[in-house]
This record gives structure tokens, sequence and C-alpha cells, in this order.
């Protein structure tokens, strides 16, 4: 299993590309999608997604409001932003010139 | 880390919390549901959930800087930076923080005089449970009444006891004269209430116990100290309980000391002694009496009850009451086509939270409001002051600014970092005003009130000043930031890379600065002019008599026994007086001369031979022989009143001119006779002089038809003595000499008449006098604002101006092309101002005196002096354009 610490710089952009795809979901829901996506393969303490959460917040990626779901709890959910989309898309590019670098330096050396 | 980024991070950090736990809480529900789902069991999977989750008050921790921080830390360095830019330009700081203090400085003294006086909860336990009896007047157009009889109150009393505690006050004997032990007499002010008064306010004694229910059927009198009286009066020593108090020849036993702090129930007023009422009147045998009003009736709701609930009870009493005066209506010449309204009139319960309308509010209140619309102004002016200037420091600042921009700032950020700056200068500002507002104030209420009239205001700081003190400066900063704030925000990265050009349109931004600015000066002056010139004018207001020299005396003859001794007294007093040292002339009248809205007139019926008319007739005054000499007013024909007037049946009557116009336009009225009519019915007059006219009750009043009738009862006459002597030199020897001739006549008060009217237009006097300062304040900022806009327009076009000389131009056209802009914006501006000063116009119209508003002085005036101020400020600037050496401007960036 992974560990969290080498998950930290790639969690915003899991985020952003999940929320991008399925609309406003909150924490645990974030949470269920990486697991279920990544088949159990990247698991993070939990507790480690919140504060991540809360600094693309403040980095206007994200927005946040309160509502009440249907079983009457009250849940915070998460929503991508222009910004965050902008984001997206150069993290997206980034990432893939890195995985692609990476992959081949795996391979020739 | 600044006090203000403590309080918000206090202010947010219980919420934040709250929240952050929630949703982690909420996180490991799901968790635990999903693990249950799977097979788990309940404590497992609660367990499992929280494993997972990891460490929370470590995540919390982190979440918590991740969401307070940045804004926190971009808020410091904008105040550091902020600071350090203004620190930059000293100078220019110092002159907005004085500009603008004086401004929030000048509104802030308006406004604790208006708290002090209008808003202030009276100093009892519930205020909020307050109210005060009032009624329609029985004239149309007073004011309200507020005065009731004793029977009258007993009923009220007693119909209402399910819903309220009602108790009487009265308000105010005034300055009354007693001795505390020693043989001297001293000025004290008093104030008699029910006994049981104190009981229901909730007003507990600093020393001794308070008036109590039982004390109105004492035979020994009893008396309460104020505390600020006992304190200043008596070194607040405990040892004055049991001490006599000797007052209109009774002794009172001095039994407590009120409360800190509790002045009494009328703003305004610092009550010395507190007396209980029936005690006070029953000696004058005016409380049996229905027809004396001389209590105000308050009361404190019980809980639950309402205002309206007390008026349904009380309006029946009310409505039975004013059936039985009917007599004394028809008696006091009320014409019966005005009856209905007068016996129908509602009694009003209105909240005495802050206390009832008393003179000094009446007077007041009108004028307050007018003040903190001009205080106001002045504010806007001082703001539009600034916003000019922090657009030019802003237009100074424009490579800074889009060099923020291209680093990355966003505009909410560089909006943020202007509204800083700004919101440092307003705090800076809010702290010069309250200093000056401290000072302005005080002086002010001494300045104004007269010393037998004197206020007492509490104008410490309180919660509600400070409040107003943020607000203003929070209005200002939005006010003067808004426009730098919004064009840092339009910075351009790109700009930063070009330089120079864009100026036309950088100062067309200036331009409804300018015509703001002016608009707000002229309507500043225009209404202060207007307030100046009515004040001048009253001051100066043609009024039959000469006020100067002349030191009137209240005396009180009520128990002279009857009419002989009563015209024995008149005579004899008139002429031990006349004898003194000092004393050029002396005479009595029932009233003086421009006694103002609140003396009793006298108006009774009038009837021409041979007609029936029971229409009211002329104004009367009670006059002493010798009246027209002491006063000087002109006699123009016939003879004066001698002593054989006095006599009860003498018909003697002398008239106005104005009365002599209207009732005899043909013809001497010297010698003629007509009818008066009041409650002993028809009794006849025959004139036997006439005087020139003089003002009878109001500076502000047209000469009416006015009857001077022989003084026949001393009652609560005023004395005239006309002497070049000061009071303070004379008047105790002449007090003597009253007592002296008759032991029964007893001098109240002592009061210089010039005095007297000037204190009849102290609510003209404030708004004199501050409309003065007002002018002055608005004058010099406009000169500096505009001075300022100018400097920096010919700053920005320097350019413009070297190519167009350089070309060839004139220095006409150099100077035209200067002054044109501004000359349009000032005319705007003032067509502006001159609109809204018309419509401020009308709300002080009724504290105008001959000046219209429409007159054209009324406007020529403020557009002279803002041409004179615009001239003034433009001089500078244009001199400096006219020299701007075209090789210099070209090579110039």
């Amino acid at each position: 299993m992974a560990r969290q610490d080498s998950l930290q710089g790639s969690l915003p952009v899991m985020v952003l590309k999940i929320l991008g795809r399925r609309g406003p979901l909150h924490g645990y829901g974030i949470t269920a999608q990486i697991e279920s996506m990544s088949k159990d393969v990247l698991r993070v303490e939990e507790g480690s997604l919140y504060p991540a959460l809360h600094r693309m917040e403040e980095a206007g990626w994200i927005k946040a409001r309160w509502v009440t779901t249907e079983n009457k709890r009250r849940a915070r959910l998460y929503e991508i932003t222009a910004a965050g989309r902008k984001q997206l898309e150069d993290e997206e590019v980034r990432w893939k010139l890195v995985t692609a670098a990476v992959g081949q330096v795996l391979q020739r050396a | 880390m600044s006090w203000l980024s403590r309080l918000r991070n206090a202010a947010n950090s219980a919420r934040l919390d709250r929240e952050l736990r929630e949703e982690m809480e909420s996180h490991i529900e799901n968790r635990a549901e999903a693990l249950m789902g799977a097979g788990m069991s309940p404590e497992d999977a609660a367990r499992e959930a929280r494993k997972r989750m990891g460490n929370q008050l470590l995540y919390r921790e982190s979440s918590r800087e991740a969401r307070l921080f940045p804004w926190l830390e971009s808020l410091l360095q904008d105040v550091r930076f902020g600071s350090r830019m203004l620190r930059k330009s000293a100078g220019i700081t110092m002159a907005a923080v004085l500009a603008l203090g004086l401004a929030i400085g000048a509104c802030t003294a308006a406004f604790s005089l208006i708290d002090a006086l209008l808003l202030r909860p009276l100093p009892v336990t519930h205020p909020e449970r307050l109210v005060a009896l009032s009624y329609p007047s029985v004239m149309a157009g007073r004011p309200d009444g507020d005065s009731f009889s004793y029977p009258v109150f007993q009923r009220f009393r007693d119909a209402s006891a399910s819903v309220a505690y009602l108790f009487a006050v009265n308000y105010g004997p005034g300055r009354q004269v007693a001795s505390f032990g020693g043989s001297e007499e001293e000025n004290a002010r008093m104030s008699w209430i029910s006994g049981e008064a104190f009981g229901v306010l909730g007003i507990p004694p600093a020393q001794g116990r308070t008036l109590n229910a039982g004390d109105s059927q004492r035979r020994n009198p009893v008396a309460m100290l104020g505390y600020s009286f006992w304190q200043s009066r008596f070194g607040a020593s405990p040892d004055v309980l049991g001490r006599w108090m000797t007052w209109n020849g009774r002794r009172f036993q001095i039994v407590g000391v009120t409360q800190k702090g509790f002045y009494g129930l009328d703003p305004g007023f610092l009550t010395d002694v507190w007396l209980p009422i029936e005690n006070v009147a029953r000696d004058a045998k005016d409380l049996a009496n229905p027809e004396v009003y001389f209590l105000g009736v308050w009361g404190e709701l019980k809980p639950g009850a309402t205002p309206e609930r007390l008026r349904q009870v009380l309006q029946p009493v009310f409505a039975g009451a004013r059936m039985e005066l009917r007599r004394s209506f028809e008696r006091d010449g009320i014409p019966p086509a005005e009856m209905p309204r007068i016996l129908n009139a509602g009694i009003k319960v209105e909240s005495a939270k802050n206390g009832h309308a008393n003179i000094v509010r009446l007077q007041f209140q009108h004028p307050l409001w007018i003040l903190s619309i001009v205080a106001g102004l002045v504010l806007l002016i001082a703001c539009s002051n600034l916003a000019n200037l922090f657009v030019a420091r802003a237009d100074a600042r424009e490579k800074e600014m889009a060099m923020r921009a291209a680093v990355g700032a966003g505009r909410a950020r560089l909006m943020q970092q202007m509204l800083i700056e700004c919101g440092l200068i307003a705090a800076a500002a809010c702290a010069v005003g309250l200093a000056f507002a401290q000072t302005a104030a005080p002086a002010l209420v001494d300045r104004l009130m007269p010393s037998t009239m004197p206020a007492y205001l509490d104008l410490q700081l309180n919660a509600r000043v400070f409040l107003f003190v943020a607000l203003a400066g929070l209005a200002a900063t939005l006010v003067f930031g808004a426009i730098p704030a919004l064009r840092a925000s339009f910075a351009s990265p790109d700009a930063a890379l070009k330089s120079g050009g864009r100026s036309s349109a950088r100062t067309r931004a200036l331009r409804p600065l300018i015509a703001a600015q002016v608009g707000f000066s002229f309507v500043v002056l225009f209404v202060s002019g207007l307030l100046l010139v009515s004040f001048r004018n009253l001051m100066n207001v043609d009024l039959g008599f000469t006020k100067q020299g002349v030191i009137l005396f209240g005396l009180d003859g009520r128990r002279l026994d009857d009419a002989g001794a009563n015209r024995t007294a008149i005579l004899t007093t008139l002429e031990r007086i006349r004898q003194q040292p000092g004393v050029q002339a002396a005479s009595m009248s029932n009233i003086e001369l421009v006694a103002g809205p609140f003396a009793p007139l006298i108006r009774p019926m009038m009837r021409m031979p041979g007609q029936a008319g029971t229409e009211r007739g002329p104004f009367y005054l009670k006059v002493a022989p010798g009246f027209f000499n002491t006063m000087q007013i002109r006699t123009l024909g016939g003879r004066d009143f001698t002593a054989a007037d006095l006599a009860a049946d003498a018909s003697s009557v002398i008239v106005n001119q104005a009365f002599a116009r209207k009732y005899f336009p043909d013809g001497d009225p010297l010698g003629r006779r007509f009818d008066r009519g009041d409650d002993n019915g028809w009794a006849p007059q025959q004139i036997v002089g006439v005087v020139a006219d003089a003002k009878y009750n109001s500076l502000r009043e047209t000469p009416s038809p006015t009857v001077y009738e022989p003084l026949r009862y001393v009652g609560g006459a005023r004395l005239a003595v006309r002497t070049a002597e000061s009071p303070a030199a004379i008047g105790p020897l002449l007090r003597q000499a009253v007592t002296q001739t008759n032991p029964a006549v007893r001098v109240s008060m002592m009061e210089l008449e010039s005095k007297k009217i000037e204190n009849g237009i102290l609510p003209e006097r404030l708004l004199a006098l501050l409309a003065g300062f007002f002018v002055l304040v608005a004058a010099a900022l406009a000169a500096v604002g505009l001075y300022g806009v100018l400097s920096y327009l010919v700053v920005r076009q320097t350019k413009e101006i070297g190519i167009r000389m350089a070309l060839g131009a004139q220095r006409g056209a150099v100077a035209r092309m200067v002054l044109t802009d501004m000359a349009l914006m000032i005319a705007l501006g003032s067509a502006l101002g001159l609109a809204a000063g018309l419509a401020l116009a009308r709300y002080v119209e009724s504290m105008l005196f001959e000046v219209r508003p429409s007159d054209w002085t009324s406007a020529a005036l403020p557009l002279a002096a803002l041409a004179a101020i615009a001239v003034l400020a433009a001089l500078g600037p244009l001199t400096r354009a006219l020299r701007v050496d075209p090789g210099t401007a070209l090579r110039c960036d």
C-alpha cells in the first residue's frame, strides 16, 4: 500500500478530476471514488484529504457549501470552479509529461 | 500580530472549528455505515472508520491554517505595506487625517449632543416601560400640552392601577432661592415629584432614604438632594441627613440623597432638590383646583401592558375632565366652532424611554437634526477630497499596481490594498475626531446655555458614540476608498511596460469628483448662509423697545391679601425701587415682553360699540405706571397710567399703533371705547393713550394689535428696572428693597431682558454658531481639494502643455485649457448643489427669519465664495502651467 506522503502531490489533481467528472461530492464521496477507481491501491489516511480540500478551496480551485442530505445529515459539498478546471488542464498536461518522462527513464535506464 | 487580526481570528475560529469537526464526523459515520454494509459489526466498523481517518486533531489544525492564514497574512502584509506607503508621504497623510478627522469630529460632536439629549435612555431601572401623557393644545397650532391638574392626576392613577404605576412630576419651578442652614440664600434647581415615584422608578438612595408615598401625608415636609448637588454643595458629607432647608418660608428636612447618575427625568436638566409634590402644592391651594395644570403625569407600565392599553383606560377619564372644563374654555374665549375639536381630543400615551418633550428637547430637536445633516455634508466634502487625493496618488502608483498585477496579484488583492490604506487614514481620523468632539461638544453646550438655564448633559463617551465614530470611519473609508480601489483593480499588467499616455482618460475620472466636491460645498455654504443671515436679522430686528440695560425680577406676591394690599404693594415697591441709586426707571408687567412660546398669553374677547361680535380680540399685557418709559416704547399720544388707574373700576387702557390701525382706521383712537369679555362678563374699556408697536411675544411676529391694561395684582409679575449697573452689583440691593417694602412679596429670579431675549433664540444661535464653523471648514476643504486636483492636472498635462507651447500656443490658450474643464465642473457642481440646497432649505425654513432660499442673494453669496475659493486654489497650479518650459516638458517622460 502506498504511503500517504508520496500521494500528497497527486491528491489535488485527482480530486479536481473526480469533481470535474462527477459534479458536487462531499469528502467521503471523494474518498470512496478514489478508492473504487484506483481499485484500493491508492488508499490514503482519510483525514489527510481535508487539509488538502481546504487549501484548494482557499486557492479558489474548488468551492464548498453546506447542504442537508436526504437522511437529514449536514454535509459539505465540494464543486470545481472555472479556475479549478484550468488548473486541472495544466496539471494533467504536466502529469502526462512527467509520467511519460519517468516511464522513458525507467524503460531505458 | 496586530489586535485587528487577533480579533478576527478569535471571532472566526470557534465557528471554523465546529465546522471542521462536523465535516470529519460525518465522514466517519459514512465510512462506518459502508463498513457495516460489508458485514462488519457496528463496534468494529466505528473503530475501523476512526482508524482510517487518522489523527483528526492534526488534520483539523492543518485545515485551520489553510483557511485562516492566507487571508490574515495578506491583510497584515497590506497593513504593513500601506502604513509604509502612508509614512512615505507623511505630509499628505497628515493633512488627510486632519481634514477627515475634523469632519468626523464635527459629526461626532453633533451626534453626542443628539445622543445625550434625545437618544439616551433615562437613568431608571426600566426606561423602556416609562410613558408620559400629553394632549393636543387647546389653542390650535401650539405645542402639545403635558400639564395636568392634581385632581385629574388622581383620577388617572385610580383608573389605571391595574395597567401602570402612575406618578406626577412638576417640570420644574426651575431655579429657586433657598437656604441650607446658614443665613445666606442660594440657588438650587428644584423638582417636585410624587413620593412614590422613586420606588416605581427603582432609584435607590445613595444616603438616607428616598421620598416615599407616606411623605405626601406628613405634616413636617421632607426633601431629598440630588447626588451632584450633595457632592458640590455639601462635599458629600453624610451628616447632611437631618439638616433643614428653608424655601418659600417653609422648612424641609433632608432625608436622603439620590443615586449617583440620576439627574432626573429631563435630559438637559439637573435637579438639586426633590420635594414631594403634595407637600409643596398644598399651601398654594393648587392641589384641589382642577383648573391649575402644573403636573406632568408619567407612568411605568406593568409587565405585559402596552401604551395603547393604558390609553384606552385613560381616555374616558380625560374626556370627562375636558367636559368639566368646558366652562373655563368658554371663559378663555374659545370660539364655539373649535369646541368639538377640544372636547373630543384624545389623550396621548407616549414612550418616555429617552425623556419626554420638554423645552430643551422641543427647541433643539430640529436644529440638532439640521446640524447633523450639515455635519454629514462636511464629512462628504472631506471624503470626496480624499478620494481626489487617492485617485491622484493611485495614478502616481499606476506602475506599482501594474507590476503587482503582472506578478499575479488578483483584483481583489489590489482593491484590498487600496481600501486598507484608506482605512488606516480613516482610523487615525476617527481618533482625531473623537478627541475633537470630546472638547467641542461640552464647549458648545457651555457657550449656548444661559446661566439661568444651565444644561446638564452627560457627554461622556459611551458605546453608542464609539459605534457612531466607527461607522462614520467605515462609511468614509468606503466612500473615499471605493473609487481608488476600483481603479486599482483595473490595473493591467501590460501597462507596466508602457509609459505615459492615456492621461486624458485619467483626468476625466476626476471630473465627477470635482463636481461632487463643489456640489457638497455649495450646499453647506448655501444652508449655512441662510442660517447666518437669519440669525443676524433676528439679532437686529426692531423690537420697538430697548432691551439693553433692563433687569427683570420675578416677583411672587400670591400671599398678598386683597386688591388693596396688591395695589399698595405695586405702588410702594415701585416708588422704593425708583429711589435706589443707579435706577433710571422701574415698572412692572404680568409677563416680560418677548417671553417666548411657553409664556401664558392673555387674549380675551372684544366687542366694538354697537356690534355683537364675540370674536377673539387683541393680546393684552398688564403693566404698572411707567412701563413705556422703562422699556423706552415711544408714546404717540395721550397719557401713561397713573395710580388712579389701578382702581378696580377704572376702565383706562393704552393701545398700540397696530390696534389703532385695525380698529380705528379713520380718526383718533384717543378717548374711544370698546368692551372686553372674560369670565366676569363684559367690561368697558376707554383708550387713554397710544404707543408705538413693540414685539409682544416673539421676535418673529409682525406687530399685532395689543392692549395694555393696568396691573392690579402682583401675582407672578415681572419687575423691570432700567439701570446702567450690572445685575451682580445692583441685584441684591434691589432684591432687599423689594422685601423690605413689603415682606409678603418675594423675588424668585433675576435676569437681563437682553439675555432673556437672546435665550429665546438659542436654537437659532446654535445653528448660526455652527453654521459659521462649518462654512470655514467647508471652504478650507474645498480650497485644499481644488488646489490638489488642479496641481495634479497640471502635472499630468505638462507634456501636452509643452507641445502646445512649442507649437506656438499663447499663454491665454494654455490658461483656458487648464481652467475650462474646472470651470465647467464648478458650474455643474454649483447647479447640483443649488438644487440640493433648495430641497434642504425647505427643511430649515422654520428656522429662517426675513430671508428666503429663493432670493437670488441666497445663491449668489455661496457662488461668489466658491468662485473666490476656486480662483485662489487655481493661482498656484496656473502659474506653474504657464511657466512650463517646452524643452524640459518634451524631454521628460
